[in-house]
C-alpha cells in the first residue's frame, strides 16, 4: 500500500514537473535553491526575518515633501513653470474651454445631430440611431452638461494623445533603434494602473483640468504609439518591395504605401486611445476633471448609489458609442468607394442646419422639464436591497454576509499569510515564479520591483494590495476559464456571451464600482468583486479564442483515435492553448490590479487609499510613494506572469 | 554533341555569352555575387572561400552565397529565363539587377551604364523607366482600385492624374481587365491580380520587364493562360523580358534562352533545345529527363546530310520545325523529309533520326551554335 502511494506520489510530482517544462524547470529551481541557501542565512543574520527590515528602507517622504513644496512655492516664479509648464497648462485650459464653448453653442440638438451623422457616415444607419439615442439618454438623465464637460476634455485629450502617439509610433515604425528603445517603455506603461499616473502630473500642475488632461494623454497615448509602430513595421514586405521596384522615393513609400497599409492598425489605435482616454478622463475626476466622473466620484464618496448610477449610465453609453463607431470605421475600410466626399458634405450641411435651428429657437440647453431623475427610485431599490438582501436571507445568506465571509475567510488569511512570510521568501517566490514562466531577465525585473517596494517603506500596504489581487485573480481565473471552456465548446454559449462581453469590455474601470457598492457596501470585498467583474470578460475572451485557435487537424486526429470530449480538452486543447492561457492569466492580473487600486475609493484600503488620501490631504509625498509602489507592483505582477520564454528572443 | 564546350551560348558560368555590354545586350552581368552574412565581401574576394560548397562556406564563415559568380547577357528583344529550384538563388539574382538587393561583387551593365555605380537618383530613374518588375505575390496596394494600382508607377513619376489614368486604362484593356477598373485587388482572383501586376509594370513602358516567378502562386489552368498572355505580349511588343521560374515547362515554353541555376551558380545557359538536347552535366540531365524531347528539339538538330536524290524530293520542313511536327510529316508520307532553309535543302530527317531524338540518343549532327528557339508548344 505504501509503495503504491509512493509511486503515485512520485509520478504525480514528476508529471507536475514535466508540466513546468521538464528538466529545465528543475534546473532553475535547483539553482535558485542553492543561491537561496547561501544568501538567506546572511540576510537573516544581518536583518531579522518577518516584515521588510527598517534598515533597508529609504524614507522618501521628507525629500518628496520638500520637492512638492518647492514646486508649489515656485510654480508662479520659476522660469521652467513660467515658460514651459505654464504655457502647457494654459494651452490645455484654453483648448478644453474652447471645445466646451463650441459644444454648448451647438446646443443639445446640434451635438446629437453631428454625432449621429458622423456615426452614420463612418458606421452606418443602425449605429447612427444608437448614437442619437445615447446622447438623448444622457440629456434625459439630466447629465447633459457633465457629459459635455467630459466630452470637451476627451476631445482635447484624444487629439493630443493621437498626435503624440502617432509621432512616437512613426519614429518607432521607421527606426529600429527607436523601436527597441520605445517598446519596453510602452509595454510597461500599458500594464500600469491608471492611478499611478495621477500623482506626478498633480505634482507639476496641481489639481485641475490641465493635470487631468495631461494624465489622460500620458495614459492614452501608448496604444496609439504601439499600434502605429506595429502597423508601419508589419507592412506587407512584398508590396513595399514592389513599390520600391517602381522607383518610389522614401517619402512616396511612406505616404502612398506604408501608411495606407497600416490603416487598420491606425484605426484600432484610435479606438483604443479613445477608450483609454474615456476611462482615464473619468478616473481623473480625482485630480480635478469635472464632468461625469466627478459626479460618480462625489456620489460614491457619500455612498449615493442612485446619483452615481445616473452619472454612470452616460459614461457607459458614451463608451459603447465611441467604441462601436470607431470599431465599425475600421471594419468598413475599403468596402465603399466613390461619392464619399459628397455624402460627407451632405452630412455636414444637415448637422449645421440642425444646430442653427436649435440656435434660432433658443433651445441650446437641455430643457429642464425633460429630465428624468432616476436617483430617487434607484436609491429606494438600493435601500430595499440593503434591508432585504444584505443579510439574513434564508439558506444563502445575504450579499453583505458573503462580503464579510469573503473578507474573513479569504482576504484576511491571504493578507496575514503574506505579511507573515519572511521578506526574503517573498522575493524568492517571485523569482521562482517569474523564472519558471519567463526568462531570467523577467525574474530579475520582478525581484527588483518587489525589493523596491520594500525599500520605499510600503511593504505592508503593498502586500495588502497584493492579497486582494491574488484573491481576485484566483476567482477571475476559475470563473473565466470555466466560462471560456464552455464558450469554446458550445457555439450557443458563445453567441449568448458575445454581446455581454462586448459591452463589459468597453466600460471604463470606474463604472464597475457603482454596482458593487450597491450590492456589497464598502470595504475590500467590493473592491475585489469589481476587479473580478472587470477582468473576467478579457479572460473569458482570450481563453475562448485560444481554445478555438487550436489546430483543427490535431483535434481531428484526436477524435479519430476515439478521444472523449474531456480527453480532447485535457490532452489536446489545453496543452496547445497554453500560450493563450498564460496570456489570459497575465491580462487578468493586470486588469485586476488596475481595479483593486481604484478600489481604494470604496474602502479597498492599502495603496489605492494612500493615493486618494495623498491627493485629498495635499500630502503628495505619501501619494507619490504609494504611486511608485503601484508601479513596482504592476511591473512585478506583469513580469511574473509574462510568458516571454523563447518567443521574443529576436526582439531582445 | 555530347559536351557543350564548343557552343558559346551554352557554356556554364564564368565565360559570359558575349563581351559585357556588347551591342545587342540590354543587361550584361559579369561575375555577380550576392553573399548574405557577416563580412560578406571577403567571400568573393578570396578564391579559397569562393570555391567552397554552400555547407562548408556556412560552417566556415556563417555566410550564405545566394548568387555565385554569375555572368550572362540579356539580348534586346529576347525572353531570358532563369530557372532553378527554390533556394537556387534565382530570385536574389533578379533583384540584384535593379539593386533591390545590393550585390556583393561583380558588374551589372544596362545599355552600357554601370548599375552598381549609379547614385540614388540614377537608380530611381532606372527603376522608374527602364526596368519594371512583376512579383510572385503581386505586391498590389490593397487600398487602391485596379486603375490606381496600374497608374501607381506613373503617379510616383509625377505624371498628372488625367494622363496617368488614361494610360492606365489603356494598359488595363491590354491585359484583358476591362470593366474591373474600379475594383479593389482583394475582390479579384489570383490570375486577375497578376494581370494587374503585369499591367502596372507595362504602364511605365519599361525597356525590360522582370518577372519573379509571376505565375507560381496560380493554379495550372490560369498559369497557362497567363503564359500565353506573356507570349502574346512579347510577340506584339518585342519587349525584352527576364523571367524567373522554377517550372521547367514554363521555362521551355517561354524562353528564348534559359540559364539553369543550382546553388547560386549557372550550371548551363542555352536555348531550350540545347538544354534538353545536350545537358551540361548529370544534374541538368536529371532535370530534363521527363521533358518530351520531340516537342523541344528541332529538325535542325535531328537532320543528317542529304544525298542528291533525297535533296530533290520529299516533303519540306523549316529548320526550326519541331521533331514532333517532323514525325507527323514523315509518318504521313513514308519518305524522309527535306529540311529547307531559304529554298535550299540543308539536310534530311528520316524516321531513324527522329526516333533517335525521341529515344534520347545523341543526335547525329551538331546543332547550330545559336539555334533558333524551339517552339515548345
Amino acid at each position: 500500500m505504501a509503495t503504491v502511494t509512493a509511486t503515485v506520489g512520485h509520478s504525480g510530482v514528476s508529471a507536475l514537473l514535466k508540466n513546468l517544462r521538464g528538466h529545465r524547470a528543475v534546473g532553475k529551481l535547483l539553482l535558485l535553491a542553492v543561491v537561496a541557501a547561501v544568501i538567506v542565512p546572511v540576510l537573516d543574520s544581518h536583518w531579522a526575518s518577518g516584515s521588510w527590515p527598517g534598515a533597508l528602507t529609504v524614507d522618501l517622504s521628507a525629500p518628496l515633501g520638500r520637492a512638492s513644496e518647492w514646486i508649489i512655492d515656485n510654480r508662479d516664479s520659476h522660469p521652467l513653470f513660467l515658460y514651459f509648464f505654464g504655457y502647457v497648462s494654459s494651452a490645455v485650459v484654453l483648448s478644453v474651454r474652447a471645445v466646451y464653448v463650441v459644444l454648448l453653442a451647438a446646443g443639445w440638438a446640434g451635438v446629437t445631430a453631428v454625432a449621429a451623422l458622423v456615426a452614420w457616415r463612418t458606421a452606418g444607419v443602425r449605429l447612427a440611431l444608437g448614437t442619437a439615442a445615447a446622447f438623448l439618454a444622457c440629456g434625459l438623465l439630466g447629465m447633459w452638461v457633465p457629459t459635455m464637460q467630459t466630452l470637451a476634455l476627451m476631445v482635447v485629450a484624444v487629439l493630443a494623445s493621437v498626435l503624440l502617439g502617432a509621432l512616437l509610433g512613426l519614429a518607432a515604425g521607421l527606426s529600429d533603434r527607436t523601436y527597441r528603445a520605445l517598446r519596453p517603455v510602452l509595454d510597461t506603461m500599458q500594464v500600469l494602473p491608471a492611478f499611478a499616473y495621477l500623482l506626478p502630473v498633480v505634482l507639476v500642475f496641481g489639481i485641475g483640468v490641465p493635470a487631468a488632461v495631461l494624465a489622460t494623454v500620458v495614459y492614452a497615448a501608448p496604444p496609439m504609439a504601439r499600434l502605429t509602430a506595429l502597423g508601419l513595421r508589419d507592412a506587407d514586405a512584398g508590396v513595399m518591395e514592389a513599390v520600391t521596384s517602381l522607383g518610389a522615393t522614401a517619402r512616396q513609400r511612406l505616404l502612398t504605401a506604408r501608411l495606407p497599409l497600416a490603416r487598420k492598425e491606425l484605426l484600432l489605435g484610435l479606438n483604443q486611445t479613445i477608450m483609454m482616454a474615456l476611462s482615464m478622463a473619468v478616473i481623473a475626476s480625482v485630480i480635478g476633471a469635472g464632468g461625469l466622473g466627478d459626479r460618480v466620484y462625489q456620489a460614491l464618496a457619500s455612498v449615493d448609489v442612485g446619483a452615481a448610477l445616473a452619472a454612470g449610465i452616460p459614461i457607459v453609453l458614451l463608451a459603447v458609442v465611441l467604441d462601436r463607431v470607431t470599431g465599425a470605421a475600421g471594419e468598413r475600410l475599403g468596402s465603399d468607394s466613390g461619392a464619399t466626399a459628397a455624402r460627407w458634405v451632405y452630412a455636414a450641411v444637415s448637422a449645421l442646419a440642425v444646430a442653427l435651428a436649435g440656435h434660432l429657437t433658443g433651445r441650446l440647453d437641455w430643457p429642464a422639464s425633460w429630465t428624468l431623475s432616476i436617483a430617487e427610485p434607484v436609491n429606494r431599490v438600493v435601500d430595499w436591497m440593503t434591508n432585504h438582501l444584505y443579510s439574513g436571507v434564508p439558506y444563502i445568506g445575504g450579499t453583505a454576509d458573503w462580503a464579510g465571509h469573503f473578507t474573513t475567510w479569504v482576504l484576511d488569511p491571504v493578507r496575514d499569510g503574506l505579511q507573515w512570510l519572511p521578506w526574503w521568501s517573498v522575493l524568492l517566490i517571485v523569482a521562482a515564479l517569474a523564472w519558471l514562466i519567463g526568462t531570467w531577465r523577467t525574474a530579475l525585473t520582478a525581484v527588483l520591483a518587489m525589493a523596491a517596494i520594500g525599500v520605499l517603506g510600503v511593504w505592508k500596504p503593498s502586500l495588502d494590495t497584493l492579497s486582494q489581487v491574488l484573491a481576485a485573480v484566483a476567482v477571475t481565473l476559475v470563473l473565466g476559464f470555466a466560462t471560456g471552456i464552455a464558450a469554446a465548446r458550445s457555439e450557443r454559449v458563445e453567441r449568448l456571451l458575445r454581446p455581454v462581453l462586448d459591452v463589459f469590455q468597453t466600460m471604463p474601470q470606474f463604472v464597475y464600482l457603482i454596482p458593487v457598492v450597491a450590492l456589497f457596501g464598502v470595504g475590500r470585498a467590493p473592491a475585489v468583486a469589481a476587479a473580478v467583474v472587470y477582468a473576467l470578460p478579457a479572460v473569458v475572451r482570450i481563453t475562448t479564442q485560444g481554445l478555438r485557435a487550436v489546430d483543427p487537424a490535431a483535434l481531428e486526429s484526436a477524435r479519430s483515435l476515439g478521444a472523449t470530449g474531456a480527453q480532447q480538452l485535457r490532452q489536446v486543447q489545453l496543452p496547445l492553448a497554453r500560450q493563450s492561457l498564460l496570456l489570459a492569466v497575465n491580462q487578468g492580473v493586470v486588469l485586476v490590479l488596475a481595479v483593486v487600486i481604484i478600489g481604494g475609493l470604496v474602502g479597498g484600503g492599502a495603496l489605492g487609499y494612500d493615493v486618494v488620501f495623498g491627493l485629498a490631504q495635499g500630502d503628495l509625498a505619501t501619494g507619490l510613494v504609494a504611486g511608485a509602489a503601484i508601479v513596482c507592483l504592476g511591473l512585478m505582477l506583469d513580469r511574473v506572469t509574462q510568458p516571454t520564454a523563447r518567443t521574443t528572443k529576436k526582439g531582445a | 554533341m555530347s559536351t557543350t564546350t564548343g557552343t558559346p551560348a551554352s557554356t556554364p558560368a564564368r565565360t559570359p555569352a558575349g563581351p559585357p555590354g556588347s551591342a545587342d545586350a540590354v543587361f550584361s552581368v559579369d561575375g555577380l555575387w550576392k553573399v548574405f552574412g557577416p563580412k560578406a565581401e571577403r567571400v568573393p574576394a578570396d578564391p579559397e572561400l569562393a570555391a567552397l560548397d554552400p555547407a562548408e562556406l556556412r560552417s566556415r564563415t556563417g555566410c550564405t552565397a545566394a548568387v555565385r559568380d554569375v555572368s550572362f547577357d540579356v539580348r534586346k528583344g529576347e525572353v531570358f529565363v532563369v530557372m532553378g529550384l527554390s533556394g537556387s538563388g534565382k530570385s536574389t539574382l533578379v533583384r540584384c539587377l535593379t539593386r533591390l538587393i545590393e550585390p556583393t561583387a561583380g558588374a551589372i551593365v544596362i545599355d552600357g551604364e554601370d548599375v552598381r555605380a549609379m547614385d540614388k537618383n540614377r537608380l530611381r530613374e532606372l527603376r522608374r523607366h527602364r526596368a519594371a518588375m512583376v512579383f510572385q505575390h503581386f505586391g498590389l496596394l490593397p487600398h487602391r482600385s485596379v486603375l490606381d494600382n496600374v497608374a501607381y508607377g506613373l503617379e510616383i513619376q509625377g505624371v498628372g492624374k488625367a494622363e496617368r489614368r488614361e494610360k492606365a486604362a489603356e494598359v488595363v484593356a491590354k491585359v484583358g481587365l476591362e470593366g474591373m477598373e474600379q475594383r479593389r485587388p482583394g475582390q479579384l482572383s489570383g490570375g486577375q491580380q497578376q494581370r494587374v501586376g503585369l499591367a502596372r509594370a507595362l504602364a511605365v513602358d519599361p525597356e525590360v520587364l522582370l518577372f519573379d516567378e509571376p505565375f507560381s502562386a496560380l493554379d495550372p489552368l490560369i498559369r497557362r493562360d497567363m503564359q500565353e498572355e506573356v507570349i502574346r505580349l512579347h510577340h506584339d511588343e518585342g519587349r525584352t523580358m527576364v523571367f524567373i521560374t522554377h517550372d521547367l515547362n514554363e521555362a521551355l515554353r517561354l524562353g528564348d534562352r534559359i540559364a539553369l541555376m543550382r546553388d547560386g551558380r549557372v550550371v548551363q545557359l542555352g536555348t531550350p533545345e540545347e538544354i534538353v538536347g545536350s545537358p551540361a552535366d548529370d544534374y541538368v540531365r536529371e532535370f530534363v529527363r521527363d521533358v518530351p524531347r520531340e516537342q523541344v528539339m528541332t529538325v535542325r538538330t535531328a537532320m543528317r546530310a542529304a544525298s542528291a536524290a533525297e535533296a530533290a524530293r520529299g516533303p519540306a520542313l523549316a529548320p526550326d520545325a519541331t521533331v514532333s511536327e517532323a514525325i507527323e510529316v514523315v509518318a504521313r508520307s513514308g519518305d524522309p523529309a527535306r529540311v529547307m532553309d531559304q529554298g535550299r535543302c540543308v539536310g534530311v530527317v528520316d524516321s531513324a533520326a527522329l526516333l533517335g531524338v525521341v529515344a534520347g540518343a545523341d543526335t547525329p549532327a551538331a546543332g547550330a551554335p545559336d539555334g533558333p528557339r524551339g517552339e515548345a508548344a
